[in-house]
């Protein structure tokens, strides 16, 4: 059981000629449940071997269980790392594999099998402990994968996206078994993904990074709800939230909101924010999921009403994605429909302001998130 | 449609017969005249050894017994078990830090290595033979290291070709599971290396046996000899007295050891040569 550190931690390679990490400072707490999640080379694997000790620390500090951990070798913080591509010994069989780190260090036999055939039975692998990884499935190596590692009983566990290697139904499986686990083992779990599903559902709290930077470091649910800037919007939920220019308009003392050739008022909770703004252009963002069928009825102040064509209609079931455009920007409606909406379609989309998002147009931050 | 292709495979494998047989036939005039008379030998050499042609074992215990065939048969197998057992470790480990480094100078260094596999040793004979003598090193355990640097190019270059398929995950999951680089390489990456080694093995086996030159010009005819070069020996033991029967055990006897290595070794060839070749 342990707590994470990073203290202006830095990562470079060639010789400080390429930066991947520029500062990082943040804290993982002891059995937390945190998911490193960004685009491709945004750094979260980079940072996840800097704790395994993978990658060295080119400076700043890097604490576990309040000891400086940057010049120890991983076989000293007691860490259990698994990877991407499961990185089983073949020739080795799953017994052997899970086995391998305990006998390293000297545990008696009897210890030994007990420990592996307690993980076996929670992962369900009993019945292959005698198969050599090549005789398994995605799924099954996976498992044993996460064996090897529990056995150990490290006081971190780190997960360098684990599922992404096996199929959608398989990973629905094993997200529920890894979360599963965290609760059993009450260990602390640092998870690199850069499915953004799998950070909301598993984490308690996520950090999203790019080039390098964390974004933002939450609950999933203020991720959703309050991102911290539109890289954090757009990246967190799918489909991803519109972005739509539109310029912040006072009436008296009521703001509105204006875009497309409509108008929209500011809930009084969010309009103290955009005082500033006046007659400024911002940017209004808004999730597809919060953008409804206009069939009729008293339109509020608070919402607004705009016509728009379906340049496409997507089915998913229940929901139908629809894509339009307001000005330049294509955006994207989820709309829940038990009618047939086709391409082409013209259809009334009707914005709710009270779900709507500001965020400065120059520096793409979050505009006073309530 | 059915019959054409019944047609052309058995062309395919009339040739593949006759090819067999064009291989083999060397190998088996040898064995069979190794159990003839040497009047035999000359006179009917594509007969088979039955009736009055038969000797027998004769040739077999002449040619153990006349050539000092133990003492050369305990040269070679002392040389090439060390040499291969050498050039096996050391290039795999070489291999393993030119593909895991992968800096300027192991680049450098897996080009020296290539390029040493295009020189013929013809080219290089002399020199060698004379600095094994200026060096000390014409003595039996001299020779391992020649054969080592011989054996290196080669070696080398197939270990990389494998090594470069092994993902780095599964020696990161040994760091963390508590390996030294010693261990990571003695447990986890020389064990799924075995089919490449044992290919290297096998070839460099092949060569360092039966090699005639090189043990002749460094170690010479006397005790020190081979087993080709005692075969050799045993030819032109005596101007007019060439016991053909005996040179021909002799050579069934030499190439029995490597036979028996190679049958047993087989099935890891194939899986050594196509390792690395596809990413799997």
């Amino acid at each position: 059981m342990a707590s994470i550190k990073f203290k202006n931690v830095i990562k470079s390679f060639d010789d400080g000629k390429v930066t991947v990490i520029p500062d990082l400072s943040f804290e993982i707490k002891d059995k937390e449940f945190v998911v490193l999640v960004g685009p491709s080379g945004c750094g979260k694997s980079t940072t996840l071997r800097m704790i395994a000790g993978l990658e060295d620390v080119s400076g700043g500090e890097l604490y576990i269980d309040d000891k400086k951990v940057n010049n120890i070798a991983p076989k000293d913080r007691d860490i259990a790392m698994v990877f991407q591509s499961y990185a089983l010994y073949p020739h080795m069989s799953v017994y052997k594999n899970m086995a391998f780190a305990l006998k390293l260090r000297k545990m008696p036999k009897k210890e030994i099998d007990e420990k592996v055939r307690w993980a076996a039975s929670i992962l369900n692998i009993e019945p292959y402990l005698d198969r050599r990884p090549g005789a398994l499935s995605g799924g099954q190596r996976q498992r044993v994968a996460l064996g090897r590692a529990m056995v150990r009983n490290p006081k971190v566990f780190l997960l360098d996206e684990p599922l992404s290697n096996l199929d959608a139904k398989l990973r629905t499986e094993m997200r529920s078994q890894i979360t599963m686990l965290h609760k059993r083992l009450q260990t602390t779990f640092v998870y690199v993904t850069h499915d953004q599903t799998e950070a909301m559902t598993m984490a308690d709290r996520i950090a999203v990074m790019d080039k390098g930077v964390i974004r933002q470091y939450d609950t999933p649910q203020k991720l959703y709800s309050e991102p911290a800037d539109m890289f954090v919007a757009g990246f967190i939920g799918s489909p991803r939230m519109n972005f739509i220019d539109c310029t912040v308009i006072r009436k008296g003392k009521i703001f509105y909101v204006e875009f497309s050739g409509e108008m929209m008022r500011i809930p009084s909770a969010k309009a103290k924010n955009l005082a500033s703004y006046e007659n400024r252009r911002v940017i209004l963002g808004i999730r597809p999921e919060h953008i409804t069928e206009h069939t009729g009825g008293e339109i509020a102040e608070e919402n607004c009403v705009i016509t728009a064509k379906a340049e496409i209609a997507e089915m998913t079931g229940g929901e139908v994605n629809v894509y339009f455009d307001v000005g330049s920007r294509r955006c994207i409606a989820r709309i829940r429909t038990d009618r047939k909406i086709a391409s082409g379609e013209t259809v009334r989309l009707l914005f709710d302001c009270n779900t709507a998002h500001f965020f400065d147009k120059d520096t793409s931050k979050a505009i006073g998130t309530v | 449609m059915k019959s054409k292709s019944r047609k052309n495979n058995a062309t395919v494998y009339a040739v593949l017969f006759l090819l067999t047989a064009l291989f083999i036939s060397p190998v088996f005039i040898v064995l069979m005249n190794s159990f003839k008379g040497n009047f035999f030998i000359s006179d009917e050499p594509f007969s088979l050894p039955v009736g009055e042609k038969f000797a027998g074992f004769d040739n077999f215990i002449k040619g153990f017994t006349q050539s000092d065939f133990l003492s050369a048969f305990v040269n070679s197998l002392l040389i090439t078990v060390i040499s291969v057992a050498g050039i096996v470790l050391l290039t795999s480990m070489a291999a393993w830090y030119i593909v895991r480094v992968g800096n300027r100078f192991t680049k450098l260094l897996y080009y020296l290595f290539t390029f040493s596999m295009i020189v013929p040793f013809q080219m290089v004979m002399y020199t060698v033979t004379y600095l094994a003598f200026e060096l000390n090193l014409n003595s039996i355990s001299g020779i391992v290291f020649i054969y080592l640097g011989f054996g290196s190019g080669l070696s080398v270059f197939m270990f990389s070709g494998f090594i470069k398929s092994i993902p780095t995950e599964i020696e990161e999951a040994a760091v963390i599971d508590g390996c030294d680089p010693i261990r990571t390489f003695f447990m986890i990456v020389f064990p799924i290396l075995r089919p490449t080694a044992i290919t290297v093995a096998i070839l460099n086996a092949m060569w360092v046996w039966n090699d005639y030159l090189l043990p002749y010009l460094v170690l010479g005819s006397g005790e020190k000899r081979t087993l080709p070069v005692a075969v050799q020996m045993a030819l032109t033991g005596g101007y007019g007295n060439k016991d053909m029967g005996a040179l021909m055990a002799m050579l069934v006897l030499a190439i029995v050891p490597i036979i028996v290595f190679y049958l047993f070794c087989q099935k890891y060839i194939i899986k050594g040569v196509v390792a690395g070749a596809v990413k799997g």
